[in-house]
């Protein structure tokens, strides 16, 4: 999928762990854990909404279209 | 979180009348494989069926071989249908029944009951062909509308289960 998660840079920039999150937004940390490896296969706008309001950050900053990644990982597999 | 239904009695019955079913099929599959090793000794049959020996009996003879071969032939056909739904049923306990494996299980299935329905309208098509005034044959074969439904209706809900299973592999990836 050409969709990639970038919450692990935005986690890093706010000096956040994925655990502190996941207490923050009250999802579990299996959860955020696929998210954050790019494994989900959707995200529902409740969750969005939980992450951007514990970040400060607009959903945009969270998700970036990347055809060119996504064209590399299927290449690879 | 997975939740299971509350559980019933259906599958206990279930399981156990598929796993006789099994075993009275391969017992039927038995008897009918004695019936063709005993059929070249037609001097037998014939005595045991009182069928006297013309031409006429002959026919009869070798119609009647007909439909004991085709009858073997649906012993595996009938050993695939309880086998898979006995597999089907194992993962309705297991609360895990939404799998793309029971989608390919009521395939194999739908196909399984096809060949059952052909099988059965071949048969039905023989007994009529062979059956004569003195000797009538009468067999629990032939064209069954609710049988040809069946099969359509399996080969239906196979596709229902495919989707579901579709469904549920998105639904265990959003977050």
């Amino acid at each position: 999928m050409a969709i990639a998660v970038k919450l692990d840079d935005l986690l890093h920039d706010r000096r956040m762990t994925l655990t502190e999150l996941a207490d923050k937004v009250g999802m579990t940390l299996a959860n955020l854990s696929i998210l954050k490896t790019g494994k989900a296969r959707a995200i529902r706008f409740s969750t969005l909404d939980a992450i951007c309001d514990a970040l400060g950050c607009q959903p945009g900053d969270l998700l970036r279209f990347e055809p060119a990644a996504a064209r590399k990982r299927s290449a690879s597999r | 979180m997975s939740r299971s239904a509350p559980s019933s009695a259906v599958l206990p019955i279930a399981r156990l009348a598929l796993r006789v079913l099994i075993v009275v099929n391969w017992l039927g599959g038995a008897a009918i494989a004695v019936l063709l090793i005993g059929m070249p000794a037609s001097q037998w049959i014939r005595s045991a069926l009182k069928i006297p020996s013309s031409a006429e009996a002959g026919g009869l003879i070798i119609g009647l071989h007909a439909i004991a071969a085709l009858g073997l032939v649906a012993i595996p056909l009938n050993y695939l249908v309880l086998k898979r739904l006995l597999e089907i049923v194992e993962t309705v306990r297991a609360s895990d029944p939404f799998v793309a494996a029971n989608a390919d299980r009521l395939q194999a299935i739908a196909w399984a009951l096809l060949a059952l329905q052909i099988l059965s309208v071949v048969i039905g098509a023989i007994a009529k062909a062979i059956a004569t005034p003195a000797y009538p044959i009468h067999v629990d074969a032939g064209f069954s509308v609710t049988g040809w439904l069946a099969v359509l209706l399996t080969f239906l809900l196979a596709r229902v289960f495919a989707e579901g299973a579709l469904m549920r592999d998105d639904l265990e990836g959003t977050v």
